[in-house]
């Protein structure tokens, strides 16, 4: 059984945004509800500072506090490593996005996050959708957490499990560079224009993945809390994750 | 405002209920129904405005919730995912604890001064967690999925799960509880089993209320098990207050129309000394745990930095908790009822904002959102939130004028009247 995980090469990485744009298409998302963002945060202080960023996707942990919280098991872990929430199981009582030390986890019903206009009122759903985008990805599946999602309950990126399921049995990467691989490889990792991203087995030992995360020594957010994200980090030397939560409150 | 007569069994009630419709007719009887009696009286007109606020307020929530929806309240996924909502909840279902806890000195632990307050307690207590049901309800997406998803989904290791199932157990108790204080059964071995099991629930309960916060490492503002001993004591405190604030009330703020038993008590020094007591545990918690807050590094317990600057913060520690304090230490002082009803009022308004404080606080802290997300987000409470705390306050007073126009709630036992050979009051 494979055990998805990806790498991101933030010496690679420009910025540019494009994961969060591709994966808001595929996934149908609202504006401002980023399953992938892109965290920008500042290093030092003035005049000595940097601007610096890294792609936030799920970190779909070993150990995620999200699935343990859940008092009615509506998220949970598949055998195959995505962190996934049942839409026809989740009360929405949000504890989940208390307990994500990542701050990936959203609530459909919101103000929107722009300041408006809310689109959920401006394509407003007239069946079981919380709204009716003009356009939408044609995959719709609820106990994966796939698809437009019903009111009141919490969304979050699925490692595009719609697309990662269907890879054939004991693919060690999926690599978009490879046409019989690319429909089965998550929107964010095709998209990148500078291939900054890695998707494929972490459990396979000749797998890419674990390739780039044994030579470029490959780090996880917020390791010490324990959740073991299944997403690593190569910093390299032009990049870097913060160590805190990338946002200093000045008091 | 106190209950002349207690039908005995739910016979007495449907027989009673019944006849009334039949002598007065419907419009009448929903009269009655409204008015609590054909004379007024003060629990009928409590009754009556405490309805009244809480079906308003019930009825622009629901307003909101079926128009708007969720997106009525201020919370959002980039910070305080958990509000004023939330906070409410904890206010209620920590009263609730506490009241049992005040009612267990004397059914659970001898202090039979205690007595006196048992039974208006165990009303209270089932009250106050109906209320703070009914308010976390409204702020779940679904909750009436949670009926069969919890059961089935069995997820053992949520604290989210056990303190469901602890507040569930607790409330049948106190309702069985009730029921048997109702039918004046105060010492058999059953009453006393079921009194100690609930004393057993509750801490269970308010820990394990504390353990939802407790355990989110991911939150240093509420991580540790200090927040599960944290809970249990403030919970005390809380049902302390109540319970001053709630037998005042039921006498028209005049000890004179008291029982004997249970002016001994208010006039005594027991009373004031055990919320003395409480107010000063949860003094030294609250400072310990500002303290902690403010000389730490840790990344996100800089909200405590944020919080010490609210004048919120200033109100609840200077008025809410020193200001009691002093009250129910001094000796001129503790025992007057004027100063045990400013105490307890200052008390349960204190806890109030550090329910608030507490919940909304640990969340201040933007968790990853990076620097376009405000470093210290901003929330105030929405109009919809205002009206569920409104309809959850409201549904309490309501209810506890129901209770004592129904109910004799300041009953004691048989034996406590026998052996001190006092005459009883009804």
């Amino acid at each position: 059984m494979a055990k998805w995980g990806m790498v991101i090469d933030l010496e690679k990485c420009v910025g540019c945004q494009a994961c969060t744009v591709a994966c808001g298409m595929e996934n149908t998302r609202l504006p401002g509800e980023h399953w992938q963002d892109v965290i920008f945060f500042q290093e030092g202080e003035y005049p000595n500072t940097e601007l610096k960023w890294f792609p936030r996707p799920c970190m779909h942990c070993e150990n995620p506090s999200c699935v343990a919280v859940c008092p009615v098991r509506a998220t949970y872990k598949t055998e195959e490593g995505q962190v996934l929430v049942d839409w026809e199981r989740c009360i929405g009582c949000k504890y989940c996005m208390i307990a994500c030390p990542y701050g990936v986890r959203f609530y459909t019903e919101e103000k929107p996050r722009y300041g408006g206009p809310d689109v959920k009122a401006v394509f407003k759903s007239g069946d079981a959708r919380s709204w009716d985008p003009p356009w939408r990805a044609p995959q719709e599946d609820w106990r994966h957490g796939v698809g437009v999602q019903p009111h009141d309950v919490v969304s979050k990126c699925t490692f595009c499990y719609h697309r990662v399921s269907k890879a054939p049995k004991g693919t060690a990467d999926l690599d978009p560079q490879n046409p019989a691989l690319r429909e089965f490889t998550p929107a964010c990792v095709v998209t990148c224009p500078t291939g900054a991203r890695f998707f494929g087995d972490l459990s396979n030992p000749h797998s890419e993945v674990n390739k780039q995360i044994a030579y470029k020594n490959g780090v996880r957010l917020l390791d010490h809390l324990g959740n073991k994200p299944q997403v690593y980090y190569l910093t390299g030397e032009g990049g870097s994750v913060p160590a805190e939560r990338a946002s200093k409150l000045k008091v | 405002m106190i209950a002349k007569q207690e039908p005995k069994s739910f016979g007495e009630v449907f027989a009673l209920l019944s006849r009334l419709y039949r002598e007065e007719g419907a419009v009448n009887f929903l009269k009655l129904c409204f008015t609590l009696g054909k004379t007024p009286t003060p629990a009928g007109r409590w009754w009556m405005w405490s309805s009244i606020l809480t079906v308003a307020a019930f009825l622009f929530v629901m307003y909101q919730l079926v128009f708007v929806g969720h997106s009525s309240f201020n919370t959002s996924s980039d910070g305080v995912n958990w509000g004023m909502a939330i906070s409410t909840y904890v206010f209620f279902a920590l009263i609730s604890s506490g009241l049992t806890m005040i009612a267990s000195l004397a059914m659970v632990f001898g202090f039979k001064q205690f007595y006196p307050v048992a039974k208006r307690c165990i009303f209270l207590a089932i009250i106050t967690l109906a209320s703070g049901f009914a308010v976390l309800a409204l702020e779940l997406g679904h909750p009436f999925r949670m009926l069969w998803a919890m059961p089935t989904g069995m997820q053992v290791m949520s604290p989210m799960f056990w303190m469901g199932v602890f507040y569930s157990i607790d409330l049948v108790l106190l309702f069985i509880k009730f029921y048997l204080l109702w039918q004046e059964d105060w010492d058999s071995p059953l009453s006393k089993f079921v009194g100690a099991a609930s004393f057993v629930a509750v801490i269970l309960a308010s820990g394990m209320l504390g353990l939802v916060f407790g355990s989110m490492v991911m939150r240093p503002m509420w991580y540790g098990p200090f927040t599960s001993i944290y809970f249990m004591l403030t919970a005390a405190l809380c049902g302390a207050a109540a319970i001053v604030v709630t037998t005042y009330m039921a006498y028209g703020f005049d000890r004179r129309n008291m029982g004997p038993h249970l002016r001994e008590l208010a006039e005594g020094a027991d009373l004031p000394k055990v919320f003395a007591t409480l107010i000063g545990i949860t003094l030294v918690m609250f400072l310990t745990r500002f303290w902690v807050g403010l000389w730490s590094n840790l990344d996100g317990m800089d909200g405590f930095h944020a919080l010490v600057r609210t004048p919120l913060f200033h109100v609840e520690l200077w008025l809410g908790l020193v200001v009691p304090f002093v009250m129910m230490l001094s000796p001129g002082m503790q025992t007057k009822m004027s100063h045990q009803m400013t105490a307890a009022f200052l008390v349960l308004g204190a806890m109030f904002i550090n329910r608030y404080e507490f919940i909304i606080g640990g969340q201040l802290v933007p968790m990853f959102k990076g620097m376009w997300a405000a470093s210290l987000l901003p929330y105030e409470p929405s109009a919809t939130e205002w009206a569920l705390t409104v309809m959850g306050i409201g549904m309490s007073l309501a209810l506890y004028a129901l209770g004592e126009k129904l109910f004799h709630l300041s009953a004691v036992p048989p034996t406590l009247l026998e052996t001190e050979d006092r005459p009883a009051y009804a």
